[in-house]
């Protein structure tokens, strides 16, 4: 995972955790083992719990129930400031009486470290994150972007093993998000540290972590690879909640699928992520795995056509199955010329591109 | 007409516009403010006639001298007093959400509603020979027969730091009030522990509101006249009392002026001497 290096980071366990707000769950019963050096997102719209996570593993939550172990010592007791994590926030929350070094220098003082070695090591911490030389300056005098890189420094000058990041880039604007998000994983793979990231952004999730663990509603969907999460989502909240996904009510007799339009397609066996019963279940196809076909193509499925919007490099088309199901397709524009809306053209799923849960759509 | 109050983007106000809106204030300051001081200024140097004898007058006599210093002793006491009692209020306040911050503004505003005058006889009426204080102090035993309460320096600080107090509540307030709690938090997980945030992160970022407050209450408390002339001891008169006495009982106007004149040249270097140390300019900004 960090290509062979050894790993400073620490091994946290969460192991059964629970926190209840009156009778309201925030984390309901979440177990997550992220392993000595890893890159974890948690991911999850707004109160799915993710948040709570964070605030418990740095201590400012006490969970009603459950154990936070960090390198196999249970700290669910102990107070943040006992804890020797590193944390990035929101917003950046640099205390403006202090100038940019001693921001950085300041939990090395609260560790009571001589004040020239405390300099020394806040300029290197400086270094790290490419702000040599900005020390002196007071933090209201630097961009966004910049404040966000001190604070980064301010919870690494310590070498702590786990760093904890509550959505750090939220308040940064589309490029410098790009730059930090590069500059974070470089921080990660040469300091080794176990970094804990939590996000609203599914693209951020993908492109930074080693892991994504999905939240609703305080329980944990799946925790997997990016590449696993998109492809094999484990039910369809994830399989909804990370990119598009097209949801086709289906009948399935345990080896054929049947739409609402009486079409039958028979489903390989990796199109079930999961073991699904007989009866109701929902197909799943990403838009951009769905093909245009001829007619006279096996898997044809009849689409009459409702919206075709181009978007320059591809063209996304919105079409009704004989059934009514709405089907969203997106190829590559040069296909779709010729794509007018009321019109019934032909698609069909590859068998790799299909998925198959129980249960009604979500 | 109007236009002409406003710059051409019609948002901002044009120059004529800020002096017309400035005007009654500047005017107010100069009639009833630098007007009466500076006319009363030159009296104490010029009646009877041009001379420094009012001013040797105040520095000769170690009486006038004991005044000022137990003003600024009384002064000192009362702001600090208000000081320690404001800030957990402050702090209290700064903490609460909605109707709570609204219920303790509205204890901290209530006693304006009645004149100072009327929140000063109240304390004459509690420290009283037979007022509730020293009822009470007998009726747990602490005390066998009543005490000499009212007409003392502690009735003074007392009741001054009850009139004095909400001046210093708000600035404190505006200033934690700015404060994100986040910050505690990075404080917290930085490695300090919750007395260690307080001295390091809040206090300094309070400080402009207590600078603010305590020269609002030290300022007022070096003038302040009706408290200690209703419940102070003769024997230990504050600064205002002695200057109305010497007009009002001898019609001693030169006298009088120039004591008015020492209190301004302390008021005057005390101001100084803050705003030199902490900078005004970032005291009404607070934390932000």
């Amino acid at each position: 995972m960090l290509d062979g290096r050894t790993a400073d980071g620490a091994a946290i366990s969460l192991r059964g955790l629970e926190k209840r707000f009156g009778s309201l769950a925030a984390v309901d019963d979440v177990s997550i083992d992220i392993e000595s050096g890893e890159f974890l997102a948690l991911l999850g719209p707004s109160g799915s719990g993710k948040s709570t996570i964070l605030m418990s593993l740095a201590g400012f939550e006490r969970p009603t129930k459950g154990q936070i172990l960090i390198d196999g010592v249970d700290c669910t007791p102990l107070p943040p400031h006992k804890r020797n994590i590193g944390m990035v926030f929101q917003h950046y929350t640099l205390f403006p009486h202090l100038s940019v070094v001693e921001n950085v220098a300041f939990p090395l003082k609260m560790r009571k470290v001589a004040k020239s070695e405390r300099i020394r090591r806040a300029e290197a911490a400086l270094k790290t994150v490419r702000l040599e030389g900005y020390g002196q300056r007071a933090p209201k005098q630097l961009s966004g972007g910049q404040q966000q890189r001190v604070a980064l420094a301010r919870a690494i000058v310590y070498n702590p093993r786990v760093l904890l990041m509550d959505e750090p880039l939220s308040a940064l604007d589309k490029n410098l998000r790009e730059e930090m998000q590069l500059e974070i994983k470089r921080l990660h793979s040469e300091l080794g540290i176990t970094v804990v990231f939590v996000t609203h952004d599914q693209g951020e999730a993908l492109t930074m972590a080693d892991r994504v663990a999905i939240l609703k509603e305080g329980r944990l969907q799946q925790i997997s690879p990016a590449r696993e999460l998109y492809e094999r989502p484990a039910n369809l909240f994830a399989a909804s909640f990370i990119g598009e996904m097209n949801q086709i009510p289906v009948d399935y007799d345990g080896g054929v699928v049947r739409l609402g339009g009486g079409q039958a397609i028979a489903l390989p066996q990796e199109a079930l992520v999961q073991p699904v019963p007989p009866g109701k279940a929902v197909l799943a196809v990403r838009p951009e795995r769905v093909r245009l076909v001829d007619a006279t193509s096996a898997d044809a499925l009849p689409v009459r056509l409702r919206d075709v919007v181009y978007a320059g490099a591809g063209t996304l088309v919105i079409g009704d199955l004989a059934d009514g199901t709405e089907i969203r397709a997106r190829i590559p524009s040069a296909d779709s010329a010729d794509l007018r809306a009321g019109t019934t053209l032909h698609m069909g799923f590859p068998p790799g591109a299909m998925l198959l849960y129980g249960g009604g759509a979500a | 007409m109007i236009a002409e109050f406003f710059r051409p983007d019609g948002r901002h106000l044009s120059k004529a516009g800020i002096t017309l809106l400035m005007l009654p204030f500047f005017a107010l300051i100069f009639f009833a403010f630098l007007y009466p001081l500076v006319s009363l200024l030159s009296i104490s140097v010029l009646e009877p006639q041009p001379t420094l004898e009012n001013y040797r007058k105040v520095v000769d006599n170690p009486i006038y001298l004991t005044v000022l210093l137990r003003t600024l002793w009384i002064a000192l006491l009362v702001s600090l007093l208000s000081l320690a009692l404001a800030f957990p209020v402050a702090w209290l306040m700064a903490r609460s959400k909605g109707p709570k911050v609204a219920f303790i503004t509205a204890c901290i505003l209530l006693p304006f509603w009645s004149s100072v005058l009327v929140r000063t006889a109240a304390w004459a009426v509690l420290l009283q020979r037979h007022g509730l204080i020293n009822e009470g102090l007998q009726l747990i035993g602490i005390t066998s027969e009543p005490v000499r309460l009212l007409y003392t320096q502690g009735a003074v600080v007392v009741a001054m730091t009850h009139v004095l107090m909400p001046f210093m509540v708000l600035p404190i307030y505006g200033a934690l009030r700015n404060i994100p709690a986040d910050y505690a938090r990075a404080a917290a997980i930085c490695g300090a522990n919750p007395l260690r945030t307080f001295r390091e992160v809040y206090l300094p970022l309070t400080m402009p509101g207590i600078i603010g407050g305590f020269i609002l209450v030290f300022l007022t408390s070096l003038g302040y006249f009706i408290t200690p002339a209703l419940l102070g001891s003769p024997q230990e008169m504050m600064i205002a009392t002695l200057i109305s006495q010497q007009i009002r009982e001898y019609l001693d106007w030169p006298f009088a002026a120039a004591l008015v004149g020492v209190l301004t040249l302390f008021v005057t270097v005390i101001t100084l001497a803050f705003s030199k140390v902490f900078r005004f300019d970032r005291m009404m900004g607070g934390a932000a």
